[in-house]
């Protein structure tokens, strides 16, 4: 497979978190890729987009914005960048520990990042308070559609 | 979203995908219910779920902890592979979840 990319803007949006998820889906079901990492995948992405509208912004704007990149190299390794321009995360480890949440009242489990990492091959995350925060998610494709 | 109510028990079959959008909207009708039915047993039917985030998880364990103060009990049935990937890495109460 060729190297290829789809890149989305979008406002920050709770009611866009599915077509964003949509969207990437679609893109990747191109790939020989079996359906249960693309599943993965897609929770995987909609854990940090979800972050990235929910937590990044505090008001409503239509300046509030997130950038979902979606990239796949030449040997299938799929990567995904989902990049907010919002309140930055001030301590990385404790938000990535299970079951934290700063939004217990509207019942968020905490569980996002645990998802991410046990869903994805590899996690960064990179975060400025006040600047924003970028997550970088990759997975190299194992199961191949063709194969099952 | 369709509901059964019979002899104390209220079943709700969930449907599409449930995400943060979603869930903000489907818990506060599925309260309604369990306030209205106070049921003995609820059983939440995830077989027409076709995508579940931790938004999901978050929603399940909303809906166990009312019906704890209930003193009532509560299942989670027919959750398709996926699904069932997200349940397991949560700190659900498994005892709760059936997979059919």
């Amino acid at each position: 497979m060729s190297k290829n990319y789809i890149r989305l803007e979008s406002k920050a949006n709770l009611e866009n978190i599915a077509s964003i998820r949509v969207c990437v889906a679609t893109f990747l079901s191109e790939l020989d890729i079996h359906i249960d990492e693309l599943m993965d995948i897609k929770t995987a992405l909609s854990e940090a987009v979800t972050n990235a509208i929910d937590h990044a912004y505090d008001e409503e704007s239509l300046e509030n914005k997130i950038i979902v990149e979606t990239e796949v190299e030449d040997d299938g390794e799929i990567k995904i960048k989902v990049k907010d321009f919002g309140k930055g995360i001030e301590d990385i480890s404790l938000a990535m520990t299970p079951a934290y949440t700063t939004k217990p009242e509207n019942e968020h489990a905490g569980m996002g990042f645990t998802i991410m990492e046990s869903f994805m091959d590899e996690i960064i995350v990179d975060s400025t308070v006040n600047e924003g925060t970028t997550i970088f998610l990759t997975k190299k494709i194992r199961k191949r559609k063709s194969n099952v | 979203m369709k509901y059964n109510y019979e002899n104390g028990k209220l079943v709700i079959y969930l449907e599409e995908e449930l995400d943060i959008s979603s869930c903000k909207v489907i818990r506060g009708v599925i309260d309604g219910y369990i306030m209205k039915y106070q049921p003995y047993e609820l059983v939440l039917d995830l077989s027409g779920v076709k995508f579940m985030d931790s938004s999901g998880i978050g929603l399940i364990i909303g809906r166990y902890n009312l019906i704890k103060l209930l003193d009532s009990k509560m299942t989670v049935v027919n959750a398709a592979d996926n699904i069932r990937r997200v349940i397991e890495l949560s700190n659900i109460k498994l005892e709760c979840v059936r997979y059919e």
